[in-house]
């Protein structure tokens, strides 16, 4: 791709002879060496760039992008998204009346209708998106404490002042403390199928497996003493003021998912880059049999136990679904990146392909910088 | 008496006291200090250049880093970061490239310290003798104190400043060598008191020494050379003195075998030090800019912090407060408070994109740099065991721009070596200066020392046989009419002349027979082809400027009167009787010898007759005797016997070159670097040299005198030089020879020329219209003048060059001084930033060294501000999504290694080995070098579209994985990593883009970088890390997760190759644009090839007589004075009448 000249200027060997012939008194000599370092002749390959050889690379940058573009733009448009908005803000939406309530106590049902256009194969990822949530506030991203997610002990009862104002609360200390802990996404979605007759089905939501490996066994660990009986681990300490319950009943009947080591509340501490995000919710494992697809085209209900209050800062909840596939959810941006860059290379080869027809030969004397 | 002392001396200003042979007195007015307090009067001789003690070390050295604006601003950031509210990044980000720094800085200056304590050390231990009760004991510099009594032998250097005492010559003369004060090689005598001479020499001088207790009031230590003021108190009486009784520090002892001095000042008192001043500290262009770059980056910096402050404090107030839990932990401030406080931590935040490294990074690269000038083999001179030197470590890329080259002459263009080439006698050339015969054959002259670079055997041969008496007359001629003084040594005689014109002369006389033996006050003793002649001496007509001759009148020993007068050739023709003989043949003798740029003096004689003599003698002793306008009288009477000469022949001295010169100054010139000679010589023998190392060439047109005042004062040249050429000087020359001119002015008229600074402006540019400039007869003062000239008037770099102790203030003042270590001492060296051996290796130096590092360092500061800055500016943008929180962007310990590990060994790779041709070519094609001239790789223009470049970059670096991970549900950490790793990518492959010339090395430091990067995101995203410190290594896990996800390379790639389009589709625009003629020069291997510019237009004769600035030693040898003779009884002031008879 590229002419290069490589001047193998070789090392000058007489480096030790020259030293030996200036005799015994050459040792306190201020000769220099003669040596390629010190000459400044070290061997070196010296791209050289000419029209002809960096022109190509523009092409061929090129015509590497686009169709990796093209292939990424593909790969995302077959994959199957719904996205749904439940917030409410309509008044003739159906969880309106629970999203007037501000408050993070009370517990509301409403149940949003949606039906799928096409089946979705594989396994599918159910997501909630929140909007203008600012999860990488400097200040909320702080206010966590790692050592006591760790497991700590010391930490357990004393938390560190990152927590402020959700370390104490009637004068027992929080756990999990901190702005994080304390605004955990508690709306509770259930999917059902509605079959053509009207009866409906309850769709199984897998919720293990949604965090990361790390997270789940080496981040988050629940302080050291009785596994089986979290209640007395956490016994000097009080839930989060925005909890309903307690952190060791989030999920009372599976051990290995209660306490700190609870995957919702693992994903919901994994703090989001920007302000509208999603985070995995449930996955929806393919149907055994694998003839079926695992969500039918046809109609569907969500049910939500409504709890999560976001009216007050325009924000908007939303459920997701979405196949997977190598490369993660949906991402179309990807791939129209790769083309468009892959397009501005290629035109960009094409413009100096005709400033090198039209001028190349005439500017003779321009001196290349760099 | 004492009383009486103080009083007096209170009026005179003399109030600093020396008692001889008195320690008891000086000691306890000892100087002593204390860290920076001082008291005591007296200075001890021990030179302390060093800065730091153990004791002082870490505070002065902290106060000194601390001076730099960047290293108090990142003090300040590191303080602030410690305030917990607005710390936006633990403390420890950016105090790791601070201690780098402070360490890095901190223990350079500790070694040089070291190195100037080992060559103070060097000093202070030399050898010296003083007087104590048991006599002259050995002791060293450092032991000498104020009232001490010296004894210094031939060729030792003087200690301390010292009142000459007595000496072992006649009238306690003696001779000493002050190169090392003004640069001037020829010997200038002192001598000690009356009183002390008479006194002190009436017996054994120790026993006489051991109870002298004079005492000297004198002036207040002070710094001017030439001037003393004291009294010397001894024995009721008191005897002025003045400066010729002085010996100064760092002059050399010559020709005298003893002397004895009184210590008047020591070490830091002495006039010597008193004068070399403060070393200014020099600062190169590029630094200066750097510096408002830098200042500029942070005030942009605290806009920046401020309007993203006022966004916070917005955010806060509408937003903030509705979500709950962001209003919750606001606390109780205010939004506005809370974007006070944000405004700080944006300042923590972005003050990554300042540029701390920078500064180590740049000194280390022109650290290398200096060594590698140093390392240079075909700058090193085997002769005198040199290597080239770069004393000031900060200047290299300046040696790349040099505009203005003033060069010394004598000694830095020359070597100083006079050589007798040629001579031609009676229309005869004898000496052949192309043709390498060997030697003649002068064993049949026992007087022959060697060293004659002359060979012609027809000379000889005519010499021998006898047979021509003008041959016979010519020599005689030559052994006779000089002011040189001989000295015996091995049964050879030495001659110690004041103009190196004149000893060449004596020498050449002696290797072919005629041999000056000795003088006394009014006889020579010469050795005419081994026969003892004595001449009776009548008469010196002593050399002056003005009367460019110089004669002598004798009697012969056959009783015949004769002045034997020689001088510059157009003086001697106009004086030579109607007829002389061989006068057209001489003529044309001349020109030949000026082809060659030979330096031509006539020799001519005239018989005198006795009634003439009689008449003559008798004006002259009028005149001499005369009070007022005696010079213009002696004139006047010597023009009256220098007439009616008969021409006898020319001789022809080489002013040798020193090697390499012409084609140096040849090649600089088309590197378009202005080349001006300053120099003390006269006129003639500058544009002599000028000539000759093609300074000007033949044809070249000489502005001077009245052609150039009218030329500067003429109303026009200040609007352009070139609309005069119609109208004034230039109607008759055309446009292609509006060039060839050169300048030649002298240190008056330079002076009067330039009074005004407007006048200065013109001259400047007059001068860059010319060829050169030669400035002949200035004072080191007006040397260091004409450099500030230059620097106020031009924008470019002026570089001076020389190797006296007289061209050191030059040095100071010049952007670049430049010291060559040559004979003289080594005053210019020692104040030089760069020391090089040869003339010729200037050229390698700026031309191939210059021009490397000027490229380095602009593509290095370029490649430095761009990888900062784009990396730091993604804060901004991310601000815009996180509520203008200040969250950073990266994981804390990035910021910290990004530019400490992660991309600074390839840039300093660059800054190192970077070649973009070779120094062959570099060397044949010097006009590469105008880019730097003209500051084209690195000015505001360039700057700017760095600093665009580095925006677009950081907009790039953050939109784009943004818009990648906006539609899935990775992290925050996720993007983090991401973002990271593009920016560490981008930065590579600039690095990879501007990198044309790849060693092992670049490679290297290319593959240790990502590698590192990968390694410590490893480390510090492990386990083990994490459950030691949960708090701290928050980021556990993000790495592994992020390097295993295959959107996020694809992301990293796509952001990368996106970063650096730019960069990519300018240098294939400028490929495109520029032909390609760089394969060329890579693939050029054959050597330098000298362009001859030895094609010989017009001759021009150029005939010059070069005496030192002095008078020489005419009057001295009618004084009769340190000439080992009759015993003259000469006390005091003898006018020249008396001892003229």
């Amino acid at each position: 791709m590229m002419a290069s000249s490589y001047t193998a200027k070789e090392e000058d060997g007489h480096h030790s002879g020259s030293a030996a012939a200036g005799g015994p008194g050459s040792s306190k000599s201020k000769k220099p060496d003669n040596t390629a370092f010190k000459q400044q002749r070290l061997p070196a390959w010296q791209p050289i760039l000419t029209a002809g050889t960096v022109l190509p690379a523009f092409f061929v940058i090129g015509l590497i992008f686009i169709p990796i573009g093209i292939g990424l733009f593909v790969t995302s448009n077959n994959i199957r998204e719904f996205e749904i908005d439940y917030t409410g803000v309509d008044t003739n939406s159906p969880c309106n009346r629970c999203s007037q309530t501000y408050s993070w106590n009370i517990s509301c049902t409403c149940s949003v209708p949606f039906s799928l256009e096409q089946p979705f194969e594989s396994n599918v990822f159910m997501y909630y998106g929140l909007s203008n949530f600012y999860q990488n506030h400097r200040r909320y991203v702080k206010s966590r404490d790692d050592s006591q997610l760790n497991g700590d002990k010391s930490s357990l009862t004393n938390p560190s002042k990152e927590c402020e104002p959700y370390r104490i609360s009637e004068k027992k200390p929080i756990a999990p403390c901190g702005a994080i802990a304390n605004s955990l996404f508690n709306d509770t979605l259930e999917l059902y199928y509605i079959y053509p007759n009207g009866s409906r089905t309850l769709i199984p939501l897998v919720k293990k497996g949604i965090a990361w490996w790390t997270d789940k066994h080496v981040k988050f660990r629940n302080p050291p003493g009785n596994n089986d009986n979290l209640t007395i681990t956490f016994q000097d300490t009080t839930k989060p003021v925005n909890w309903h319950k307690p952190v060791y009943e989030l999920d009372p009947n599976d051990p290995d998912n209660n306490g700190f080591i609870n995957e919702d509340f693992i994903v919901w501490m994994r703090t989001a880059a920007l302000p509208t995000f999603r985070k995995l919710y449930r996955i929806i494992q393919k149907n055994k049999d694998n003839m079926t697809p695992t969500l039918p085209r046809g109609n569907y209900s969500l049910e939500i136990a409504y709890n999560y209050p976001v009216r007050s800062f325009d924000g908007r909840k939303r459920m997701i679904l979405s196949t997977i596939s190598w490369m993660g959810g949906k991402n179309p941006f990807l791939g129209i990146a790769y083309i468009t860059v892959g397009s501005v290379c290629f035109f960009l080869g094409v413009v100096l392909l005709i400033i090198h027809h039209k001028y190349g030969n005439r500017n003779n004397n321009a001196d290349i910088p760099n | 008496m004492a009383k009486r002392d103080t009083s007096c001396s209170e009026e005179t200003g003399m109030t600093w006291q020396v008692r001889a042979n008195c320690q008891h007195f000086h000691k306890p007015l000892g100087r002593k200090s204390f860290l920076c307090f001082r008291w005591g009067r007296y200075a001890d001789n021990l030179v302390r250049s060093y800065k730091y003690s153990p004791l002082t070390f870490l505070p002065l050295t902290l106060y000194e880093q601390f001076q730099r604006a960047a290293n108090f601003f990142f003090l300040l950031i590191v303080v602030m970061q410690c305030v917990p509210l607005i710390a936006t990044l633990p403390w420890y980000i950016t105090m790791l490239p601070l201690l780098t720094v402070l360490i890095m800085r901190g223990a350079k200056d500790l070694l040089t310290d070291l190195g100037r304590r080992r060559s103070d050390a060097k000093i202070n231990r030399r050898p010296c003798d003083i007087l104590t009760t048991q006599g002259f004991t050995a002791a060293q510099w450092k032991d000498v104190c104020v009232g001490d009594i010296l004894r210094i032998h031939k060729d030792q250097v003087i200690p301390a400043d010292l009142l000459l005492l007595c000496s072992t010559e006649p009238h306690s003369l003696c001779y000493v060598e002050t190169a090392d004060i003004d640069g001037e090689t020829n010997l200038k005598f002192r001598q000690a008191p009356a009183i002390t001479h008479d006194e002190l020499t009436s017996g054994p001088i120790e026993e006489l020494l051991l109870p002298f207790d004079g005492v000297v009031w004198c002036e207040e230590p002070n710094g001017r050379l030439y001037l003393f003021r004291g009294e010397l108190h001894w024995r009721g009486q008191s005897h002025l003195l003045d400066i010729e009784h002085m010996l100064l520090r760092g002059t050399v002892l010559r020709n005298t075998d003893t002397v004895y001095g009184l210590v008047i000042y020591t070490g830091s008192d002495s006039k010597i030090l008193r004068n070399c001043g403060s070393l200014k500290v020099k600062k190169t262009w590029m630094e200066r800019f750097l510096n408002k770059v830098v200042v500029t980056i942070v005030v942009c910096l605290l806009t920046v912090a401020l309007l993203l402050a006022v966004g916070c404090g917005l955010f806060e107030h509408w937003v903030g407060s509705k979500i709950e839990v962001l209003a919750a932990i606001r606390g109780s401030y205010s939004p506005a408070y809370r974007g006070f406080l944000n405004f700080w931590g944006y300042i923590i935040l972005l003050s990554p994109a300042m540029p701390i490294s920078l500064y180590i990074t740049f000194e280390l690269i022109h650290v290398v740099h200096c060594l590698q000038i140093g390392w240079d083999i075909k700058m090193y001179w085997e002769e005198n065991e040199k290597p080239a030197q770069a004393r000031t470590t900060s200047l290299n890329e300046e040696l790349g721009q040099v505009g203005h080259l003033l060069s010394d002459k004598t000694g830095t263009l020359t070597q100083n070596r006079l050589i007798f080439r040629q001579c031609c006698i009676a229309g005869h050339i004898y000496g052949d200066i192309t043709a390498k015969t060997k030697p003649l054959d002068l064993s049949w002259n026992r007087f022959s020392c060697g060293g004659l670079q002359f060979s012609d055997q027809r000379l000889v041969d005519r010499l021998l046989q006898r047979n021509c008496p003008e041959t016979l007359e010519f020599f005689t001629a030559l052994a006779l009419c000089h002011t040189v003084m001989s000295e015996w040594k091995d049964g050879l005689p030495r001659y110690q002349a004041a103009s190196p014109d004149e000893e060449a002369l004596v020498c050449a006389a002696r290797e072919l027979g005629w041999v000056f033996l000795s003088r006394t006050r009014d006889s020579l003793t010469v050795s005419e082809l081994g026969f003892t002649l004595h001449y009776h001496l009548l008469a010196v007509l002593d050399f002056s400027s003005k009367r460019r001759r110089m004669s002598v009148l004798v009697r012969t020993p056959d009783g015949g009167l004769k002045l034997y007068c020689k001088g510059a050739d157009v003086i001697i023709l106009e004086r030579l009787r109607k007829g002389s003989p061989h006068q057209e043949s001489t003529e044309q003798a001349l020109e030949a010898f000026a082809q060659s740029c030979l330096r031509t003096l006539c020799v001519a004689v005239r018989c005198v007759s006795e009634a003439q003599w009689m008449e003559w003698s008798h004006a002259l002793s009028q005149a001499a005797m005369a009070t007022t306008h005696r010079e213009t009288m002696l004139e006047e009477v010597y023009e009256q016997m220098e007439k009616e000469l008969t021409m006898l022949g020319v001789t022809a001295i080489e002013d040798r070159l020193q090697e390499g010169v012409p084609e140096t100054i040849s090649s600089l010139r088309q590197a378009g670097v202005k080349v001006w000679v300053l120099t003390g010589d006269k006129t003639e023998t500058a544009v002599n040299v000028g000539y000759a190392c093609k300074l000007m060439d033949p044809d070249t047109r000489l502005l001077q005198g009245e052609e150039l005042r009218q030329l500067l004062q003429s109303p026009t040249t200040e609007v352009s030089f070139h609309k005069d050429k119609e109208s004034l000087v230039w109607s008759t020359d055309k446009m292609s020879q509006k060039s060839k001119a050169a300048i030649v002015v002298d240190g008056f008229e330079l002076a009067e020329l330039t009074k005004t600074p407007e006048m200065g402006g013109r001259f400047v540019a007059l001068s860059n219209q010319c060829q050169s400039v030669l400035c002949c007869r200035v004072t080191p003062a007006q040397k260091a003048e004409v450099v500030e000239l230059v620097k106020k008037n031009s924008s470019s770099v002026t570089m001076a060059i020389g190797d006296g102790a007289n061209d050191v203030n030059m040095i100071k003042t010049a952007h670049i001084g430049v010291g060559l270590c040559g004979v003289e001492g080594g005053q210019a060296v020692q104040n030089a930033d760069f020391a090089l051996a040869q003339f010729s290796f200037l050229r390698r130096l700026l031309l191939v060294h210059g021009r490397w590092s000027y490229r380095r360092i602009c593509s290095f500061l370029r490649y430095f501000l761009y990888k900062t800055t784009c990396f730091a500016l993604v804060h901004i943008w991310y601000s815009l999504y996180n509520g203008f929180s200040a969250q950073p962007m990266y994981e804390s310990w990035f910021i910290a290694l990004y530019t400490v590990m992660y991309t600074s060994l390839p840039v300093q790779c660059l800054g190192i080995f970077e070649q973009d041709i070779s120094a062959e070519s570099s060397l044949n094609r010097p006009e590469l070098y105008r880019v730097g001239q003209k500051q084209e790789l690195f000015n505001p223009l360039i700057l700017c579209g760095t600093l665009l470049y580095s925006i677009y970059t950081s907009i790039i670096l953050f939109f784009i994985p943004v818009g990648v991970l906006q539609s899935l549900d990775l992290d925050y950490q996720t993007l983090a990593v991401t973002v990271e790793m593009s920016a560490v990518f981008s930065a590579t492959l600039e690095i990879i883009l501007q990198t044309r010339f790849w060693t092992k090395y670049n490679c290297a430091a290319v593959l240790f970088s990502l590698v590192v990067f990968f390694l410590s995101s490893v480390i510090l995203h492990s386990p083990r890390l994490f459950t030691s410190f949960p708090n701290d290594y928050i980021f556990f896990g993000a790495s592994l997760n992020a390097f295993a996800n295959p959107v996020v390379w694809l992301t990293a790639i796509l952001t990368t190759c996106t970063a650096v389009l730019p960069s990519f589709t300018v240098q294939a625009l400028s490929v495109v644009l520029a032909k390609n003629n760089k394969h060329k020069i890579h693939s050029s291997k054959e050597p330098v090839e000298l362009k001859s510019w030895f094609n010989r237009g017009v001759p021009h004769r150029r005939s010059s007589y070069a005496m030192s600035q002095g008078k020489g030693f005419g009057k001295l040898m009618t004084l009769g004075m340190g000439v080992r003779s009759t015993t003259p009884s000469l006390e005091g002031r003898v006018t020249p009448a008396t001892s003229l008879h």
